[in-house]
């Protein structure tokens, strides 16, 4: 009654789309922090997930979702948002505050997904669980 | 008066020729292999993981937890392989209850 992988894929599974979740949060919580006169400030974050494991034969695919997936955090892309406040004190020599490239509706697309996954992950996890608990039911009474 | 005492040879060589009978009285003599051993090395691990959930909730109220569903995730677990005692336990009464029941 080895259910424990099931439980470890989904459970890796969740915190794939945990770690989604809390980068856009950052990034859309930082998204009106305006960057300093020399640019630096808040960076926008992306999550790219890699396969934890090597390229291996089909038989081992299991033991590869098994491997924690690579939930590395780069530099997110993107031009930096300017607006026209003249008096900010951040604004530079024409009146510009420039603020982090963030987009708030690729923010929320991701939060969306996020959530859906997360949700489709504890789906299957529910489905692990009710299948070992009919597994239990063999031959009992009733 | 023979025939019946007579019989009582003819059931012990029925017993004789039992060999897995015998082997699995044999093994209940060591510690490790019977079914008592068994059965109280998987209670061991169950009441382990039982203990392992209680210190994740105990982390989850205090606070000092870093990441929720592992800790739901080791709940379940500990849930099933009680269930699955509990599952282990009722067979075995009920084979025990089915022998009290006989009829001698």
């Amino acid at each position: 009654m080895d259910y424990g992988k099931a439980f470890a894929i989904s459970a890796a599974g969740m915190g794939v789309e945990r770690t989604r979740v809390e980068v856009a949060a950052a990034n859309l919580a930082n998204a009106n922090v305006a960057l300093g006169a020399d640019g630096q400030g808040y960076q926008p974050m992306r999550v790219v997930v890699r396969n934890g494991a090597a390229p291996a034969a089909f038989g081992r695919h299991v033991e590869g979702a098994l491997a924690a997936p690579l939930a590395s955090i780069v530099p997110g892309s993107g031009t930096v948002r300017t607006a026209f406040e003249p008096g900010h004190p951040l604004a530079d020599a024409r009146g510009f505050v420039s603020y982090p490239a963030v987009d708030p509706a690729t923010e929320m697309v991701t939060l969306m997904g996020a959530m859906r996954s997360y949700e489709a992950n504890v789906a299957a996890m529910n489905v692990t669980r009710a299948l070992a608990q009919k597994t239990l039911e063999i031959g009992g009474k009733s | 008066m023979n025939g019946p005492i007579e019989g009582v040879p003819a059931l012990q060589g029925l017993a004789a020729g039992m060999p897995a009978t015998a082997q699995a009285a044999a093994a209940m003599q060591p510690a490790d292999t019977g079914f008592g051993a068994m059965v109280s090395r998987g209670i061991e691990q169950v009441n382990a993981q039982l203990l392992g959930a209680q210190t994740d909730l105990q982390a989850l109220a205090t606070g000092n937890v870093e990441n929720l569903h592992q800790v739901m995730v080791r709940l379940e677990e500990s849930r099933m392989s009680f269930q699955l005692v509990m599952q282990v336990r009722n067979r075995a009464l009920e084979a025990y209850q089915e022998l009290m029941r006989m009829q001698v």
